[in-house]
């Protein structure tokens, strides 16, 4: 049982592991290899039964036409005995006459038939006989098995089985086989009848000649038997006299008329038993049951061949019919596949039978929404990024807007006209700057230019206690940069930098190139900071301070570069106590196609 | 790779049906061609001079022929039982392609010699005689043959001398029955003569025994045509023999089928020559008086239906 187990987990391994083409193509062709094997044995064993019917119908029919030649053969055996009787014997009185001459004469008008012709007496005596005319000395016929058939059954014609006739004296010893017929009669002798015994001698060659010639199908042959079974005729009589071949000739004396079935020395036969007439000798026809299909290899390799080529055919047809069904399915699963691995624009095909387009265009359809939904997503993610950035933007602006109108309010309230006025100016030119028409890029000029007025309003506030140096190098010219990046480093050195300085204080903004980089140093040489300070400034986690100078300006500065433009970029801080702050802005080098394409992709 | 190995699958599937539908279609024709091949050619060399001793032998063989796919070329001596001769046919048999030989050895101490210098031999089955290297003999059991021959006399022996003629001394099958039958005699203190023929004044002796058929036959014609006296026990199932031994010339035979013996001798050659043959019993035999001729069974032995067929 386990054994059986094993195999169907085997095959149930297989057929996981088997495509859909070899599935349906295998199933198919078992299937119609089955019902084709099916048809094929249903067939065999319907031609096999026709066959049998045809074996039998045609012993049948070769057995009554030999019955018909032996019977009329016999007949006319019987003819010439009752010609010897009723014309011969019971016209001649023997005191009178003789019956040789008239035996003589149908002897030689039957000669090729006959072996010989004789009356006895009621003693077995001899009366008369053609063609030899004394019987040997040691015989006596009255002890023969056809004088005593005869003289106990007065009333009909008696065949005896083939021997070899042994009465007759010939000088040439010839030992004819004969079947005799015997007949008891009755003599007249001197106006007195007595009993006698007509012999009619047959040559057992018209026997064989009736029953030889006769062929049954299938190697077939036919013999004869008396009706207790003894041999008469066999094709192959000699053998089975000398001990080397059996005959199923008692059993066959109890078959009846008609065709029976029956194994005799491990073989199969069909035998057909036809009764002749007056003796009740049998023909039996022998036909091999097994004929049909061994004797005939030739007929049963083109059935055979004719049913593997019909199962090559309907294997063909299934591979052919299969591939036609599996291989849009399996185009399907080629496309998800590419999906899987992440190709874009794969086309998803729509062929096939009803069912494989429809799940095609399903497959299509969620692929479809897949991507609308992954682009929404993507939208949402860059609008929830420019939030946060409006956000970012937002924390700089009031907290800027505070000093410097407080600023403003101290200048005009001492009564600093001039300087009031120059810095409200530069924060309306700061605002102008800063609001860029809500672009987030904007040229590197307009950020200068911005944190030139910044840098205005911070020396008007701080009385020109530092100095501002700005400057681009020439190759910068026309390159675009992230908006309000300076300002808050700006912001950042001045509250950490120079907001304890005397007059010496100095901020210098340089913007070059370096690579493809575009790089922007804001340097004080303020009181610096310790550079585990210095670096832990734009750690996104360092808790805010809030205040001027608390670094979130910077934070931020260095949050939106990495936002936009990737890990790469961003600030560095160097700074070493009483050195003063070097902070590096790093940002790609725009120009202006890039810059505009970059906001229409709307990044930011 | 999945649908590679589908493919080749199939391709395979597909060949195999395709070669087996064909192949099915073909072997009838390979069938047939290889059965006509099978027709075996078989000779059969006897030790006598002409074949009317054998008619009834050769009806056996042929049938047996006839069922098993070969023909038969029967081939005599010019003088009887000429080992030499014999040797000298029996070699150009060989040579001549000779698919099995069936023989009655005139000498069957030389001729195996003869036959292991040969390199082209085949399948040789034996009838009377055995010898060395044969594939079988179909005889009766021959020491059995002369010790029931010799009984057979000693029911009727009431004196003198037996005289046993060997006409064939090169005949080992002959020999043996010679030999037994002498024994059980002399066991019976029934003296005995051997010789190789009739002397030419005819046999002083009252009893005369002969081993086999021709030399038997041989003697009863002499012993009719010149009038001899003495009671003569032989081997044979002739016609001839039979009539002989109905009229009297013969007291006894020992009798067996030789349709049997020509069946049975062409049947084991050819099924040697096919590597299928098997041991030979024996022939049984019967010893037969006159009065035993017509008896049911023995007319089946001694009067084999001669078939108008011509089979």
């Amino acid at each position: 049982m386990s054994f059986f187990r094993r195999i169907a987990a085997q095959w149930a391994e297989r057929y996981r592991k088997m495509s859909i083409q070899m599935v349906l193509s295998l199933s198919f062709t078992a299937v119609a290899a089955v019902g084709i094997l099916l048809m094929g044995i249903s067939l065999i064993w319907r031609f096999s039964s026709a066959s049998e019917q045809m074996v039998a119908e045609n012993s049948q029919r070769v057995l009554a036409q030999a019955n018909l030649n032996l019977d009329s053969y016999l007949r006319r055996m019987m003819r010439i005995a009752d010609t010897v009787y009723y014309r011969v014997i019971k016209n001649t009185d023997l005191a009178e006459g003789s019956y040789t001459d008239a035996l003589g004469l149908l002897y030689e008008e039957n000669r090729d038939d006959l072996v010989s012709l004789a009356v006895f007496d009621g003693q077995g005596g001899l009366v008369s006989s053609v063609p030899l005319s004394f019987v040997k000395r040691e015989a006596d016929p009255s002890h023969s098995d056809w004088f005593q058939a005869a003289s106990r059954n007065m009333e009909n014609l008696h065949f005896s089985t083939p021997h070899v006739q042994n009465i007759f004296g010939d000088p040439d010893y010839p030992y004819r086989w004969v079947v005799s017929l015997s007949h008891y009669v009755q003599l007249t002798r001197d106006g007195v009848t007595e009993g006698g015994v007509l012999l009619v001698d047959m040559s057992f060659s018209g026997i064989e000649q009736v029953c030889r010639d006769v062929s049954l199908a299938n190697g077939g042959y036919l013999y004869l038997i008396d009706k207790d079974g003894e041999l008469i005729y066999h094709p192959r009589q000699q053998l089975i006299y000398a001990g080397l071949l059996e005959e199923n000739n008692l059993t066959a004396a109890g078959y009846r008329d008609g065709s029976h079935l029956e194994t005799f020395q491990g073989q199969s036969r069909q035998v057909t038993v036809k009764t002749v007439g007056y003796t009740g000798w049998k023909l039996v026809g022998v036909a091999p049951a097994a004929s049909w299909l061994t004797s005939s290899p030739s007929l049963f390799l083109f059935g055979l061949a004719l049913l593997l080529f019909a199962i090559f055919l309907m294997a063909f047809l299934n591979f052919l019919i299969s591939a036609r069904i599996a291989d849009p399915i399996r185009r399907l699963e080629q496309s998800i596949k590419e999906l899987e691995s992440g190709r874009e624009n794969v086309v998803i095909e729509e062929g096939g039978c009803y069912e494989v387009q429809h799940l095609s265009r399903s497959v299509r359809s969620m692929v479809s929404t897949m991507r609308h939904l992954m682009d929404d997503i993507i939208q949402q993610e860059g609008q929830k990024r420019r939030s946060e950035l409006e956000v970012l933007q937002s924390q700089i602006n009031p907290h800027f807007l505070y000093n410097t109108l407080d600023s403003v309010i101290w200048m005009v309230e001492s009564g600093q006209q001039a300087e009031a006025i120059q810095m409200v100016t530069s924060l309306a030119r700061l605002f102008r700057i800063s609001l860029s028409k809500g672009k987030s890029i904007i040229p590197l000029s307009d950020e200068l230019e911005h944190a030139r007025h910044y840098m205005n309003i911070q020396q008007i506030r701080y009385q020109n206690k530092f100095t501002t140096q700005i400057e681009a190098q020439p190759e910068t010219q026309g390159l675009y940069t992230l908006k309000l990046i300076v300002q808050p480093i700006l912001e950042n050195a001045i509250y950490h930098g120079m907001a304890s300085a005397e007059d010496d204080g100095h901020i210098r903004v340089a913007a070059y190139l370096e690579g493809k980089d575009l790089v922007i140093d804001v340097e004080d040489n303020g009181l610096g900071m310790r550079p585990e300070v210095a670096s832990s400034l734009l750690d996104p986690n360092r808790p805010q301070e809030r205040g001027s100078g608390s670094g979130i300006g910077v934070r931020n500065v260095h949050q939106r570069i990495r936002l936009t433009f990737g890990q790469s970029y961003g600030l560095t801080i160097l700074s070493e106590p009483d050195e003063g702050t070097l902070v590096r802005i790093r940002l790609p080098a725009f120009t202006r196609e890039e810059a505009l394409g970059r906001q229409q992709g709307e990044v930011l | 790779m999945r649908e590679r190995k589908s493919k080749v699958i199939e391709i395979v599937l597909l060949g195999v049906l395709g070669a087996l539908a064909l192949l099915c279609l073909a072997a009838p024709q390979l069938f047939r061609d290889r059965k006509q091949l099978q027709l075996l050619s078989i000779s059969v060399l006897l030790r006598d001079t002409d074949t009317s001793g054998w008619t009834v032998a050769r009806q056996g063989m042929e049938q047996a022929a006839d069922e098993l796919d070969a023909e038969l070329r029967f081939l005599t001596l010019t003088t009887y039982s000429d080992g030499a001769e014999q040797e000298e046919l029996l070699l150009r048999e060989l040579d001549g392609g000779a698919d099995g030989l069936v023989l009655v050895p005139a000498d069957p101490i030389a001729l195996p010699a003869a036959l292991l210098q040969r390199t082209n031999t085949c399948p040789v089955v034996t009838l009377e005689s055995a010898m060395d290297g044969s594939a079988g003999t179909v005889s009766p059991d021959n020491v059995q043959l002369g010790r029931q021959l010799a009984q057979a006399l000693l029911e009727d022996w009431d004196g003198g001398t037996v005289l046993l003629v060997n006409s064939a001394p090169g005949c080992t099958g002959v020999t043996e029955r010679i030999q037994a039958a002498q024994q059980t005699l002399e066991g019976e203190n029934v003296p005995t003569k051997r010789v190789r023929d009739l002397p030419q004044s005819g046999p002083e002796e009252r009893w005369v025994m002969t081993f086999d058929a021709s030399s038997t036959q041989h003697t009863a014609e002499r012993k009719v045509t010149e009038e001899f006296s003495f009671a003569l026990y032989g081997v044979g199932s002739s016609t001839a023999i039979t009539a002989q031994l109905e009229q009297g010339t013969i007291s006894a035979v020992a009798a067996w089928s030789d349709y049997a013996a020509g069946y049975l001798a062409v049947r084991q050659t050819v099924e040697q020559v096919r590597g299928t043959g098997e041991e030979l019993a024996p022939l049984p035999f019967s010893i037969l008086r006159k009065e035993d001729i017509y008896a049911p069974e023995n007319q089946k032995l001694l009067f084999p239906i001669m078939s108008s067929s011509g089979r």
